[in-house]
């Protein structure tokens, strides 16, 4: 045979062909285990990473209820709308097909999508639309199978069922915007958070925390498996103070006028009533509130989203004369007995101070002078203690200091003093702002929670305790009213005389089996020129009338409340408030009141 | 030289026998995995696996046929079927069904066939009628020939277009030259040709062929584009670690992972489902199996029968190499099958028939070797 023979075991094409097989099987074992088994653990972890994918679940958010178990939030079922890029082709396509079945433009979609794409991580989903309605529910279900990147996904819509009226206490939720994600660390992009109110302050009580699931997909992104990984905590549960039903009855009873009603337990410092008028719906904010609702809002010239409880500050007016009075009593040198005289007006320098009796209310004493509110006898007094002491004292009666009671935005409130009118105004203190400070004008304000405390305080022996919305909770003490029991005594005694006696300014609210007592105030909006003066309060443009308030307590038997009302515009505090108040004590003494 | 020309059934090779049925049935098995899909409802399998099946059978059948038909017959056949293949070529560039932009197959009706299958049986016929003649290691003037009668078909394959069979048929033929012997200075010649010609090869290529070889060397660029394929196969491979996940668990096929499983990426179930022991088992068998023609080859009657049965080696050698170099990544994605495993029934039916030949060889040979007669 020739050599060029390649057959045979020798030859040289053989041995080629043994060593490609040869050289087969190391190439191959090699490389297998290259993958297999040097990086058999990291390939088998991605292939879990291919297959799983977590999730999110949601608790629900705690229900909110009155002391009485009635239900003030709650949850009724929703849906969402949300798209999963990598499980459909054509992003595109899927938008305007969402655009179509929504109420929403193409361009809102688009922008929507826009805003959320870099925070959603990838399979995860991306929501579009909350809360659709039945028919984009209806138009989106019917579509799913020609759009595998739409997912509806049920979710929990927040409910108030008397919208407006507890509108202030509660606030609303919805979207957590870029700010409020910063100020919250727990929050997510596409969370809901509580925004004013008690929603707002007791957010992270209400929503619980989300748990965990785990999915098991395949590419395509469909789901084959669950898994709970981590179950969801529900939110807590909060029981308020307040008394649903005298809540509504107190909202109906203050009709179309502007203001402020509280009723508290002067013993624990827990809120019964909290009306502040105007409200709003706070059901609209839920779904994200449409522009135009949300413009008529904030250009409401009554200003409804405003809580005027705690988030305006009012000149006192002549409730104020009470604290005055207890500034008074404690000084050594004070007797209740002295008699100054009113005679209609006082004179310093050459500015005349009236009295709102025109002829004057003749020689009286402290008691009377609180009773009929006489306003000369306080600038007398106020000018005998001084501005320093006035403000001194009243800080530590709870003015000019936030209540730190469970709602945003509180107003501190403002009680003058000359260095605060050198800093602030630049000039310095006179004596008329002296006089207007006793009588609670000038540059005083207050809120009514302010005065509700310290009523209370008067009442429970002298303890300044924090407003609470919230039921079950020990009350707690923020400070002490400089005063002794007698003198407590004292004030609360001429407050009942302003009720029970003739002549007292809160004449209106007596009734016949409970201790009542009140203070009136007539806060001054505008100085009233003196035509205005002689007209009926009717006649005058609403923005000049005054502020009407009505600060008073009442005991009957075992119950003790203290009611306080301001009315915006309302002029003379009793006429403004008496008869809601009247009405308010009623209601508690008779309707078994609110244990 | 005496020689003792009689069939010889004692001599038949039953371990080849053995392992193209193991291989058969391996591959049957892996295909009813791979014909699989998870649903959220459970499991549904698709046809695949049942066709093989049968074009299986009808290869078992095809087999002994090849027993009895000697291969020196196919000497006469050369020229015809050489014409026929170009023929059938040329003919489905123009009448065939286009199938993703490439025009391979001709519609029969109940089957289809690729005449590509044909051209590689006629050219490795040809390469042995060729060099079989030759009395020594191929020259310029052989390998000038051999180039120029393969270049038609080529060319036509290569319009079709199907990068992956022409250049499998060019390596077929190469390898059948090489085992033959080159001289060295044209062994020389081509060593220094080739490198100055690639460059020009470069350019010749489609754009999406570019690509192609692109992503094989950066997968991780494209992970959910053109790398996926080749991501996902490794992570199949890769996650079956050393017993694998189990028969019917492989998750990246039944889970959509990976595609194009019942084809190009059959070796990837079987990675995932069995594990690097499997693997190392089936590779083992692949190479016995190779060895077995390596056998063959090497204890032939005659020149045209050993060259005819190292087309086949090279035939199933080239496959099986880029096959599962391609699922290792080591080869970009060249859509070229793995015998007896990929889904095919012409490709089934010329694996058998090619191994009929085989067999026809094995049994003809002689009962002494040259050593052994001591001439």
């Amino acid at each position: 045979m020739h050599e060029a023979d390649p057959r045979g075991p020798s030859s040289k094409g053989y041995r080629l062909l043994q060593i490609l097989v040869l050289g087969l099987f190391c190439l191959m074992t090699l490389r297998l285990w290259h993958f297999q088994i040097i990086k058999g653990q990291e390939y088998a972890h991605r292939s879990q990473q291919n297959l799983l994918r977590e999730r999110n679940t949601y608790p629900l958010r705690g229900q909110i209820r009155d002391r009485h178990g009635r239900i003030l939030a709650e949850n009724l079922p929703a849906y969402s709308l949300a798209l999963i890029r990598e499980a459909g082709s054509n992003t595109k396509t899927t938008l305007s097909r969402v655009s179509n079945c929504t109420k929403a433009s193409l361009q809102e979609v688009k922008n929507r999508y826009n805003k959320r794409k870099d925070h959603v991580e990838p399979f995860e989903p991306l929501i579009l639309k909350s809360h659709l309605d039945f028919s984009e529910l209806a138009c989106i279900e019917s579509r799913l199978a020609s759009n595998p990147a739409l997912r509806i996904i049920p979710r929990a819509k927040r409910h108030y069922p008397s919208g407006p009226i507890f509108s202030h206490i509660i606030g609303y939720v919805s979207q957590a915007s870029q700010k409020d994600i910063k100020e919250r660390s727990y929050l997510q992009p596409d969370d809901l958070v509580g925004k004013r109110g008690l929603e707002y302050s007791l957010d992270r009580r209400l929503r619980g925390s989300k748990g965990r699931k785990r999915l098991e997909v395949d590419a395509r992104g469909r789901v084959l498996r669950e898994r709970i990984v981590k179950e969801p905590d529900p939110g807590e549960r909060i029981r308020l103070s307040i008394d649903a039903e005298l809540q509504h009855f107190i909202w109906q009873q203050m009709g179309d006028r502007t203001g402020v009603a509280l009723v508290m337990h002067p013993d624990t410092g827990e809120l019964l009533s909290l009306v502040s008028k105007p409200g709003y719906d706070n059901n609209s904010f839920v779904g994200g509130i449409q522009e135009s609702k949300w413009q008529e809002l904030l250009q409401n010239p009554r200003d409804p989203l405003r809580n005027r409880a705690v988030q305006s500050a009012y000149p006192p007016g002549s409730v104020f004369k009470l604290v005055i009075a207890s500034t008074a009593l404690n000084n050594e040198d004070f007797s209740k007995s002295k008699e100054r005289n009113c005679p209609g007006f006082y004179q310093l320098g050459n500015q005349v101070f009236r009295c709102w009796k025109e002829g004057g209310h003749g020689e009286v004493a402290l008691k009377k002078a609180i009773k009929e509110s006489c306003d000369v006898y306080f600038y007398k007094l106020g000018e005998e203690l001084g501005i320093d002491n006035i403000a001194n004292y009243s800080r530590e009666h709870g003015f000019h200091s936030r209540t730190k009671i469970n709602l945003p935005d509180e107003k501190t409130g403002l009680i003058p003093s000359r260095e605060w009118k050198k800093r602030r105004l630049g000039r310095s203190w006179q004596g008329g702002d002296t006089l207007n400070t006793s009588i609670g004008q000038g540059y005083t304000l207050v809120t009514p929670l302010q005065i509700a405390r310290y009523v209370s305080a008067l009442l429970n022996g002298g303890y300044l305790l924090k407003p609470t919305l919230l039921s079950d909770k020990e009350p707690r003490q923020q400070g002490r009213l400089p005063l002794e029991g007698g003198d407590l005594n004292f004030l609360l005694g001429a407050m009942q005389a302003a009720v029970e006696e003739p002549h007292g300014t809160a004449w209106r609210l007596r009734m016949p089996n409970a201790t009542m007592g009140a203070k009136t105030g007539t806060a001054q909006v505008v100085r009233l020129t003196k035509e205005y003066k002689e007209m009926d309060l009717e006649e005058i443009p609403y923005k000049y009338r005054d502020h009407g308030w009505m600060a008073s307590y009442g005991i009957q038997g075992d119950k003790k409340y203290v009611v306080v009302a301001l009315i915006e515009h309302g002029g003379h505090g009793s006429r403004a408030a008496g008869p809601l108040l009247r009405a308010i004590y009623e209601r508690l003494f008779t309707e078994g009141g609110s244990s | 030289m005496i020689s003792v020309g009689r069939t010889s059934w004692s001599q038949f090779n039953w371990t080849l026998l053995a392992l193209i049925f193991v291989l058969t049935v391996l591959g049957i098995i892996n295909l009813y995995s791979a014909s699989s899909l998870q649903g959220d409802q459970g499991m549904t399998t698709t046809f695949y696996y049942r066709k093989q099946i049968l074009w299986s059978l009808l290869g078992f059948i095809l087999l002994p046929a090849g027993l009895f038909f000697d291969y020196r017959h196919l000497k006469q056949w050369v020229w015809p079927l050489y014409g026929a293949s170009i023929a059938l070529l040329a003919y489905v560039l123009f009448f065939g069904t286009t199938v993703s932009g490439s025009t391979r197959w001709l519609d029969l009706g109940y089957v289809s066939f690729q005449p590509t299958e044909l051209a590689k049986i006629s050219l490795i016929i040809l390469c042995a009628t060729i060099l079989a003649r030759l009395p020594g290691p191929v020259g310029f003037k052989s390998l000038g020939k051999i180039l120029l009668l393969a270049a038609i078909p080529v060319a036509l394959i290569l319009a079709q277009p199907d990068l992956g069979s022409g250049l499998t048929i060019l390596m077929i033929a190469g390898g059948i030259i090489l085992f033959k012997g080159i001289n060295r200075r044209v062994l020389f010649t081509l060593l220094v040709t080739i490198p100055l010609l690639a460059p020009g090869a470069w350019f010749a290529l489609e754009d999406y062929q570019k690509e192609r070889i692109f992503t094989f060397l950066h997968p991780n660029q494209e992970p959910l584009g053109a790398g996926y394929h080749t991501i996902q196969s490794q992570i199949a491979i890769g996650s079956g670690q050393l017993w694998g996940k189990g028969f019917l668990q492989g998750t990246q096929s039944q889970m959509r992972f990976l595609p194009a499983k019942h084809t190009d990426f059959v070796f990837s179930v079987f990675g995932e489902e069995w594990g690097f022991a499997g693997c190392l088992f089936l590779v083992s068998l692949f190479c016995l199996f190779l060895y077995q023609m390596v056998l063959i080859s090497g204890t032939a009657k005659d020149s045209f029968g050993a060259l005819l049965v190292c087309g086949v080696f090279f035939y199933f050698f080239w496959q099986i190499l880029i096959n599962m170099g391609m699922v290792l990544g080591l080869l970009p994605i060249v859509g070229i099958p793995l015998p007896f495993f990929s889904y095919g029934g012409s490709s089934t039916l010329i694996n058998f028939l090619l191994l009929a030949l085989v067999f026809s060889v094995s049994i003809r040979r002689y009962i002494f070797t040259r050593e052994s007669l001591d001439l």
